[in-house]
């Protein structure tokens, strides 16, 4: 994204015209409603995708214009219509044997021809692994513009102009990007930001078969799938409690008491990026700006100074509670109770008084 | 028949070394030292890995301002044997699809290549998209968040890893791979590369004179996406009791009686 300082913070001025020789040509006005493309897996939409169309719905509110579902794959059947449900106006799909693997080359070649067709305003895609890994594909062939991992969308009272927000370098700030010239506006969605839309199953959307014009082949070839055993560690994005480590916690063996906690706590584990950067944790347990977004119910930070980028992870939780040794740690103005102490002395004794009280209710 | 290996990387500040402004919250960039991407040496060592293995050449590449070269020491240092920087002034102020367009142009300098590496994103910018990008400009296959690499046949046979799956993909050569960030342990830096990349100096400069780009496509100009402004992150409302200089024992109390009455111990 191109870094231009904004005058005064108000919406900046580009004194660029023309475009691109090479691009093809582009009326932004000729572009409507707002288009999601929905992650199928396991045979459901993924959550992310029903998030982002709850989120996408407000949008196409605010600028007048119709939500559309894109799927693909082979055999879609009943989940056609679960994009109503969840306020897609309408179901866009595309589908045949030669979608039952996905290829992101293949699945983006098909969205780039439809795009081409219908000419949407806005392309939002789930910001989930395979997601981040097809979006840039697309908007690159369609020459567009595209915002990664973004966390805010906002439409300008004045202009209808759809603007993506996400996170910059530091991260009390946000960067508002705007997509010039050039049409759809793209974006992927970080998973988890925005809460499950209500889902109403009388909802229906209208629902269209497109075929795929010729694709590419290709060049690669699924071999093997295997799920990653769930062992008894909960993923983070759906645990209620999180108790969460940092660098403070002096070595690996710090978390066998945050662990500890967790599990009295019905919980799981997570850590700062220094836990992470240390080796003690795996990345997929880091929680902040270059981690995951969570939203539980009770987040503990244990020893995490609490920097921006971190905090950014966790804005969604209902209640955060922080144990560090130094009363200035910047974590104590983002949580609800904060305890100044040292973890090793504090949580033994915790977890000691935890089970005592449940026993007590035996 | 050794593989031709192209390696992408990004010069950042150390953001390890990096404070933030209690007062604006940005990140205080002046006299920090940049490094190569972190993320990118994970690349590198699998670059040299499939190097070692196969035989060939490691020729890294990066779209900066001159100073990037010393990131192209580096990553000589621990074993690579080429380099190009590609600047100019008409390429500053890229967003990703300009960068990618630009990177595409260098890439297509090189005569004969099998594989493109790039990390899985960097430490200032966290797209992610140049691989993907760089995919579609050169019309290649690509894989994403690669963990082991080997050739079988011809053709590159690679592991990923997903949130919940570990995937195994043949691919066909030339193609591109994005590397999963943490998946290696890259090797140190020795002398003695280090004084073949001084000594030799196999670095190559490409400007705008060199790859003849519409500079309606590059830089600034090229880039769709632009920051129209920044605002901070307004803070949520938090309850803020806090609890100081007391024992652990009472300490541990006052939370046990907060988790009581908030519910978390039922
Ligand atoms: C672009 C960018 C993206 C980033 N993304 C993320 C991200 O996603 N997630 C993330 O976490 N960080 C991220 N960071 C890094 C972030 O800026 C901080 O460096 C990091 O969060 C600090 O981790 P920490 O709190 O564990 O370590 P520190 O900041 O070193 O804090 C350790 C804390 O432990 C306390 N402590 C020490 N001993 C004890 C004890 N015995 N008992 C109790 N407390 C103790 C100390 O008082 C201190 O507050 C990012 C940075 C950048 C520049
Ligand atoms: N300016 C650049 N020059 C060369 N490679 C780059 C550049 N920017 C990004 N890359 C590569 O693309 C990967 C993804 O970067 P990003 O899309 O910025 O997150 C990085 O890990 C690098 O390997």
């Amino acid at each position: 994204m191109a870094f231009v300082k904004a005058k005064g913070g108000g919406i900046f001025k580009l004194s660029i015209s023309g475009q691109c020789p090479d691009w093809i040509p582009v009326n932004p006005n000729e572009h409507k409603n707002v288009w999601v493309y929905i992650e199928i897996e396991k045979g459901h939409m993924h959550e992310a995708s029903i998030q982002l169309l709850g989120k996408a719905k407000e949008v196409a509110g605010k600028v007048n214009s119709k939500l559309v579902a894109i799927m693909i794959g082979n055999n879609l059947g009943s989940l056609l219509n679960e994009p109503g449900m969840y306020g897609a106006d309408e179901v866009i799909y595309v589908e045949g044997q030669e979608f039952e693997t996905y290829y992101a080359i293949i699945y983006g070649e098909v969205m780039v021809q439809l795009a081409m067709k219908y000419k949407p305003e806005a392309f939002l895609i789930a910001g989930t692994m395979r997601g981040r890994e097809l979006a840039p594909y697309i908007a690159n062939h369609l020459r567009t513009g595209i915002t990664a991992d973004l966390t805010m969308i906002e439409v300008d009272e004045k202009t209808k102009e759809i603007i993506l927000i996400r996170p910059p370098f530091g991260a009390w700030q946000l960067a508002h990007i705007r997509t010039l010239r050039r049409r759809p506006v793209m974006g992927s969605v970080r998973p988890n930001v925005f809460p499950l839309p209500a889902k109403d199953t009388n909802r229906k959307a209208k629902i269209t078969q497109e075929k795929a014009g010729e694709l590419y082949e290709p060049g690669l070839e699924l071999l093997e799938r295997e799920e990653i055993k769930e062992s008894e560690e909960k993923p983070i994005e759906k645990a209620e409690v999180i108790v969460s480590g940092g660098k403070g916690l002096g070595s690996k063996e710090g978390f066998e008491i945050i662990k500890e906690l967790a599990e009295q706590l019905h919980g799981t584990y997570a850590g700062s990026r220094k836990a992470v950067d240390m080796g003690w944790i795996q990345h997929d347990r880091q929680v902040g700006q270059t981690g995951k977004t969570v939203r539980p119910n009770l987040y503990v930070a244990v020893a995490i100074s609490g920097a921006a980028q971190h905090v950014f992870g966790i804005r969604e939780a209902k209640r955060i509670i922080a144990i560090n040794s130094d009363p200035n740690a910047p974590i104590f103005d983002n949580a609800d109770y904060g305890v100044v102490g040292d973890y090793r002395q504090i949580i033994p004794e915790l977890i000691k008084l935890i089970d005592e009280a449940k026993n007590a209710k035996k | 028949m050794g593989l031709n290996i192209i390696l992408l990387f990004k010069y950042v500040p150390n953001t390890n070394t990096v404070n933030v402004d209690p007062n604006t919250g940005t990140l205080v960039r002046e006299g920090v030292p940049s490094v190569v991407n972190p993320h990118d040496l994970d690349a590198a060592e699998l670059a040299l890995e499939l190097r070692e293995k196969y035989g060939g050449k490691i020729t890294a590449m990066i779209m900066a301002p001159p100073n990037a070269m010393k990131g192209i020491e580096f990553l000589m240092g621990m074993g690579v044997d080429e380099g190009v920087l590609i600047t100019d002034r008409a390429y500053g102020g890229a967003d990703t699809l300009a960068t990618s367009y630009v990177l595409a142009a260098g890439i297509r300098t090189i005569e004969h290549y099998d594989l493109i590496i790039t990390g899985q994103e960097t430490l200032d910018s966290s797209t992610a998209h140049i691989g993907a990008q760089l995919a579609s400009w050169l019309k290649l296959p690509y894989v994403y968040y690669v963990t082991e690499a080997s050739l079988n046949d011809g053709t590159l046979i690679v592991k990923r890893q997903l949130e919940s799956y570990t995937e195994k993909y043949r691919v066909k050569l030339p193609a591109l791979i994005t590397v999963l960030m943490h998946s290696h342990q890259p090797r140190p830096v020795t002398l003695e590369n280090k004084l073949r990349a001084v000594i030799k100096k196999p670095i190559k400069m490409l400007t705008n004179n060199d790859l003849k780009l519409n500079i309606m496509c590059t830089g600034l100009r090229g880039s769709p996406t632009v920051v129209a402004k920044t605002e901070f992150i307004a803070k949520i409302p938090r309850k803020k009791e806090i609890l100081k200089d007391k024992s652990p024992q009472e300490t541990a109390a006052w939370l046990l009686s907060k988790l009581k009455e908030e519910g978390f111990l039922n």
